[in-house]
């Protein structure tokens, strides 16, 4: 009961956030040089074209009247017209959105997947060499930018080792005859995956030194805690103790930690799906700046702001679970 | 609880009263975070890197800015001019492609327009240095007033401050950079700009916890009592004694922004064409991959090599400066 | 009284730090015996709580036990030989890590932390945890040991154990936190408890109500306790035989009553001087003069010398052993201090010193001096 409510009370409070996120994105498409009209009709339009564009897309009305329409069209689902594309900019949106989080969310469970183990034998094998080797690894993950991990995997794997394609992202569960080359949905999975197995490792590289980085040291923390002593003293084996009484306690800076990468991974995505040209949101808002497409750059923005926050929400519930003192107040 | 671990600490805190304010003055200031560094091995393998990186730096700068590549022109070869010959993405020295046998005169080997690769990094290190302090600076310059602001009066001011802030930091940063250097500007200044705008929150959160902590201290009290001016207390009390975490995640920023503003100029948001810099380098060098896969590997390093000094250095800060931290 | 449950000779344990080796438990030696809560007393940094960790062998790293014997119901859960190349190594007899954490931690020996704060896993319920521990040590099945851990609740005084088994520490207030420690100690049902200053974190009202439990278990389950503690009005309430250590080492030991009324040691006598009671006041109070010296330098001679009121120039030369000085036919009393007959060193004809204790050459030598 104490995580739903808590669940519903953090859903509450990211209202005031989304809307600040539309409003900043809305002053800065507002600030964006150029005639949108130009670009979509050519240099010298014929009057009538001109306004019947402006009024379409509600230019002739002052900013503030423009704020207010779209602020009601965003909670009402509508997100306004692309010019580029001549499509909502909604459905432009559920066309790549997936594509991203499907990038996204491998990458996290790439870092996580290979973070976690590493952070723990750091932690236990502390000043040993096995932690000197985690620690430089993950020195160098922090380090690399992730679009340069991109290019070196294209260059070795794809390029002279040809094991994995160099670009592009098929679903999962695309149907096979969209794909070159698939017959069954088995053929599609291995096809997408094949395909993801770079992206992901270049997305996720810094996430999992990030990880690791904490999670050593929370571990190293947590395993010098009391209740480590305690649980010691009566008996309980050493492995017990390490994948149980300190890890559970250790994973709540990890998850914080976690949360705060989303907005770096996100952003990361835009970088990796340039890389590996990738359809996603990365690609979409990059193509809506380069045709100065208002509508679409707003829509866009907003989104990588709402799925950053509800990243943060499914974080922060994963938290209340661990830690019950969150869920059921004080302290 | 051991004795030993015990007598550690209370050796630590005994240091500290009895040497009385002098002593914690020092603590905290710039000769006592030196003399701690100089202890600290990685501290001073960070220093050292970064010093290094950042004399490069300077002396890029310098042909720039008085002589505009003159004399790099001189002695070697143009940064941003096309070069007469037309060998096109020789190879570094020793190896061999399509386009020939790297030539000595280009250890690293040429770009796509025949230019010297060493030359052009040798000058991308002005850009990448400039751009690390310049956001850095940016950010803590806005999350220390913010921060400060915030965490000392509280009220409705911290509310609506971290507010916007939290806002700010919900949409993330490297598309906010790319829809406000879209609306002002896709130059490199704007990139700067933009990417100190996005580290406030990062600078603003420990600021303001450190300011909240610090201003029910007896001694803010008093000096409130004493008819101090508000902003007086904040100056000379509340921020010089967040010197050293502040340094620590200053220094680690470096790193993040330099990193940031590689990936905008790889989007072509940024340095601008011919100006030589990494992330425009590699965005370049992504059409000849599969002929010249040498020209994608040495901007790369030349980043990994400047944000990995900064990420050891601020590491290193760490240890030397909190000594209960020990790894 | 037989044998001893439990008997430690001459236990040494050291860290080894940076700063150099810290003798944290400098030769001690005490046994106990079935049924009895033994006290160990003295300020924070005298060594209490390496000594108990040395009994469970988890002295934390650096730390290692270096030397002395701890044996336990006849089995050897530390003892050193010489081997083949003169360097001591650990005795065919000595318990392995395993038999020690199978056999002795919890099963037979269990311990109370000093902080219920910090003792329990904020992550885990309580009675999860409360349950794992009995489930480990008692070869009980889940259900069982639910049952268990629900019963033993109830018998600590907490109420309505059943529903307050699901919820988590930072539920319980610090008494009942403590509380639950116990319950967990209890309810593993071993032979000895070591009570690590469990009530130190704690007021005096939850404290008084805490002693009084502990005492009335004791009884029923004739379990026998150490109870390490520096404050003497726990001691006085619970404990049958009390050791007092200073800086590593034990300097006094006696029957609680003997202790209280035929004060041996300065150092004894400085602690119950320093003892707030209802027939003095503040003023009255006489706390010990100085801080304890580091245990990585300690002072040579008898170790209590720079701060002891009764100081002279052989209590910085020889180092007392300690003796029974108890009157024949009496049970043990034994101090070490060079202040007695029966250590002949001359302490009569020596030159008294300055002190912190003395703040100068003090006149009132013999202000408790042998007062037996």
């Amino acid at each position: 009961m104490g995580l739903l409510r808590y669940t519903l009370w953090r859903l509450v409070q990211s209202i005031p956030v989304l809307i600040g996120i539309i409003t900043i994105t809305f002053f800065l498409a507002n600030q964006i040089p150029g005639d949108p009209v130009e670009i979509m009709l050519g240099p010298s339009p014929a009057q009538e074209q001109v306004e019947a564009i402006q009024a379409r897309y509600g230019l002739d009305r002052p900013a503030h009247e423009r704020y207010l329409t779209y602020l009601s069209g965003v909670a009402s689902g509508d997100l306004g017209q692309s010019i580029y594309y001549d499509r909502p900019v909604l459905e432009m949106i559920l066309l790549r959105l997936p594509v991203t989080l499907y990038l996204t969310v491998s990458a996290f469970m790439f870092a996580i997947a290979t973070a976690i183990p590493l952070g723990v034998i750091s932690a236990k094998r502390r000043n040993k060499p096995a932690d000197h080797v985690s620690r430089i690894v993950s020195l160098v993950g922090v380090s690399t930018p992730s679009f340069w991990i991109g290019l070196m995997l294209i260059i070795v794997f794809a390029f002279y080792l040809g094991w994995f394609p160099a670009r592009g992202l098929p679903l999962p569960w695309e149907a096979p005859a969209d794909i070159r080359g698939a017959e069954t949905q088995l053929q599609v999975i291995r096809t997408s995956l094949h395909h993801l197995a770079m992206p992901m490792v270049a997305l996720g590289t810094l996430q999992m030194a990030q990880i690791t980085r904490i999670e050593r040291s929370s571990m190293v923390e947590s395993l010098q805690g009391e209740y480590v002593k305690l649980a010691r003293a009566y008996g309980v084996p050493e492995s017990t103790i390490v994948r149980k009484h300190a890890f559970q306690v250790a994973q709540l800076p990890v998850i914080t930690i976690i949360g705060l990468g989303l907005s770096t991974a996100l952003g990361g995505a835009v970088l990796t799906e340039t890389v590996f040209e990738i359809q996603g949101m990365g690609r979409l808002i990059i193509t809506a700046i380069n045709n100065q497409d208002y509508e679409l750059i707003m829509g866009t923005t907003f989104m990588f702001g709402v799925a950053f926050v509800v990243g943060v929400i499914i974080t922060d519930v994963a938290y209340a679970y661990i830690d019950p003192r969150v869920a059921y107040g004080d302290e | 609880m051991a004795t030993g671990s015990e007598s550690q600490t209370d050796d630590l805190s005994t240091r500290d009263e009895e040497s009385g304010a002098g002593e914690i003055e020092a603590r905290v200031g710039l000769r006592y975070t030196l003399k701690q560094v100089k202890r600290d091995t990685t501290a001073r393998i960070g220093i050292y890197t970064v010093g290094f990186v950042t004399l490069v730096a300077l002396l890029a700068a310098i042909d720039y800015y008085l002589f505009d590549y003159a004399v790099a022109e001189a002695v070697w070869y143009s940064p941003v001019r096309d070069p007469d010959q037309v060998n096109r993405l020789l190879p570094p020295v020793g190896m061999e492609n399509q386009f020939g046998a790297g030539a000595i005169e280009h250890p690293m080997g040429t770009d796509h327009r025949g230019r010297d690769v060493f030359v052009r990094l040798f000058y991308g290190t002005r850009i990448a240095i400039t751009v690390g302090f310049m956001a850095t600076g940016i950010g803590l310059i806005g999350g220390t007033l913010i921060g400060s602001v915030s965490g000392y009066y509280g009220g409705w001011i911290d509310d609506l401050l971290q507010r916007v802030t939290e806002t700010v930091y919900a949409i993330p940063f490297l598309v906010l950079v790319i829809a406000f250097m879209t609306a002002f500007g896709r130059d490199l200044t704007f990139a700067m700009i933009g990417v100190g705008i996005t580290s406030i929150p990062v600078f603003n959160r420990l600021i303001r916890s450190r300011v909240v902590s610090i201003r029910e201290e007896d001694y803010i009290e008093a000096a409130r009592a004493a008819g101090v001016k508000d902003r007086n207390i904040i100056f000379r009390h509340v921020i010089p004694n967040s010197f050293a975490p502040v340094l620590v995640q200053a220094t680690l920023q470096i790193g993040v922004s330099i990193l940031i503003v590689a990936g905008l100029s790889f989007l072509g948001f940024g340095a601008q064409p011919p100006t030589p810099s990494w992330g425009q380098m590699l965005s370049a060098s992504r059409n000849y991959m599969l002929p010249a896969p040498t020209f994608s590997l040495f901007p790369g390093i030349a980043i990994l090599i400047t944000v990995i000094g900064f990420n050891i250095l601020g590491d290193g800060l760490q240890d030397a400066l909190d000594p209960r931290i020990n790894n | 009284m037989s044998e001893p449950l439990l008997s430690v000779d001459n236990l040494k344990t050291q860290f080894f730090t940076e700063d150099g080796t810290v003798r944290a438990v400098d030769g001690i030696s005490f046994d106990v015996y079935e049924g009895e809560i033994v006290g160990l007393v003295g300020e924070s940094g005298a060594g209490k709580s390496v000594a108990t960790s040395s009994i469970l062998r988890l002295v934390d790293s650096p730390g290692e036990i270096v030397g002395g014997e701890i044996t336990f119901k006849g089995e050897t859960i530390f003892g050193l030989e010489e081997g083949d190349d003169g360097e001591p190594r650990p005795r065919d007899d000595m318990l392995s890590e395993k038999e020690m954490r199978r056999r002795i931690r919890g099963r037979e020996i269990a311990i109370i932390f000093q902080d219920p704060m910090e003792s329990l896993n904020p992550v885990f319920t309580v009675g999860g945890q409360l349950r794992e521990f009995i489930e480990i040590n008692r070869d009980l099945s889940g259900e069982e040991a639910e049952e268990e851990a629900i019963d033993m609740l109830r018998e600590v005084g907490i109420p309505a154990p059943e529903s307050r088994y699901d919820e988590y520490p930072h539920q319980f207030s610090g008494g009942m936190r403590q509380r639950v420690l116990i319950a967990m100690a209890l309810a593993c049902q071993p032979d000895l408890i070591i009570a690590d200053e469990p009530t130190t974190a704690l007021d005096v009202t939850v404290e008084g109500q805490i002693l009084e439990m502990v005492t009335e278990l004791q009884e029923k389950y004739d379990t026998s306790f150490i109870w390490v503690t520096h404050d003497m009005s726990v001691v006085a309430e619970i404990c049958d035989r009390v050791n007092v250590m200073y800086l590593g080492e034990i300097i006094e030991h006696a029957e609680v009553d003997d202790l209280f009324y035929e004060t041996k040691h300065p150092y004894t006598q400085a602690l119950l001087d320093s003892m707030p009671r209802p027939d003095k006041t503040v003023h009255e109070l006489d706390p010990i003069k100085g801080v304890m010296p580091e245990a990585i330098d300690p002072p040579s001679g008898c170790r209590f010398h720079s701060r002891c009121p009764h100081a002279r120039e052989v209590c910085r030369e020889v180092h007392p052993e300690q003796r029974d000085l108890a009157d024949e036919g009496e049970p043990t009393h034994s101090a070490a201090c060079v202040m007695y007959d029966a250590f002949e060193v001359g302490y009569e004809e020596s030159r008294p010193i300055e002190t912190e204790a003395t703040g100068g050459f003090s006149a009132g030598l013999t202000e408790t001096g042998d007062g037996e």
